[in-house]
């Protein structure tokens, strides 16, 4: 199922068809809206389009990830990995910190239970400046 | 509107995600699993991989080792005409190898773009060859 969904959104497919899809009234006005006073997109349709696509690049990716999890339990990184990776992805300050970001990570989730890794480094920046 | 952040992986960032045996697997899938949160939440990202660095991974995509890899919506760039001049003058000019030069063309082309940031094992080389574009360069 990923690889079809997968294979399907790399095709290089230029055709195009009509569908029947139903979506609510003013979403699609507030689409028009938008690209025409805010040129988000060239089109309400190449808006829709790229939406959509984003959504099940979205979906693959983490499903994908999920699968390998699955296989390699080892494998799934813990919230303080990710707090640390997303640091080092943005550059953040806090990336060469990997203790703080790790307790921050263990922290937060006593009263964040969904917190991500964004929400840690937040929480770990904020209380680095707490402690200045 | 957010610009959107590109991250470049070299030759052992995909070999750390291709093989679940690598020591620094868990470490490179922390980086696409913090990258699949993003996309969730609309965050516009890309993963791009160089396709000399790809060879120099041995990765080929048709292989059944490869499954995990192919999933992660990780898109090839292209050693094109454009591309492959600057990378010709970087192998030149800093002895490199033309993956690294690969690499460095790459972040040249998507530095206008947004942000960049490149998973290496190799940070001094990286610095070289994509001198002066700013990135982020994470070392594995």
């Amino acid at each position: 199922m990923i690889r079809r969904i997968s294979s399907l959104l790399d095709a290089d497919d230029t055709r195009t068809v009509g569908t029947s899809m139903r979506i609510p009234e003013s979403l699609r006005d507030a689409a028009a809206l938008a690209v025409e006073e805010l040129g988000v997109a060239r089109s309400a349709t190449a808006l829709t389009a790229d939406a959509l696509r984003s959504r099940l690049e979205a979906v693959v990716l983490q499903a994908a990830l999920d699968s390998h999890y699955r296989d390699n339990p080892r494998a799934r990184p813990t919230l303080g990995d990710l707090a640390v990776a997303a640091a080092e992805l943005d550059g953040h300050p806090l990336a060469g910190r990997p203790d703080l970001l790790r307790r921050a990570a263990e922290a937060i989730v006593e009263t964040h239970p969904d917190a991500d890794a964004d929400d840690a480094v937040l929480w770990a920046e904020a209380q680095a400046a707490a402690t200045r | 509107m957010t610009s959107p952040r590109t991250v470049v992986l070299d030759n052992e960032a995909v070999q750390a995600l291709h093989s679940s045996d690598h020591p620094k697997h868990p470490r490179v899938v922390a980086h696409v699993q913090v990258v699949a949160h993003r996309k969730r939440k609309a965050i516009p990202l890309d993963i791009l991989v160089p396709a000399a660095v790809r060879v120099e991974a041995g990765w080929d995509r048709r292989a059944p080792a490869a499954a995990l890899i192919n999933h992660l919506r990780i898109t090839d760039v292209a050693l094109d005409a454009v591309r492959a001049n600057v990378a010709a003058e970087l192998v030149s000019r800093r002895g490199v190898s033309v993956a690294d030069a690969h690499i460095g063309a790459t972040v040249g082309t998507v530095a206008g773009r947004g942000p960049v940031t490149l998973i290496t094992s190799d940070r001094e080389d990286m610095a070289a060859v994509t001198d002066p574009a700013p990135v982020t360069i994470v070392a594995i």
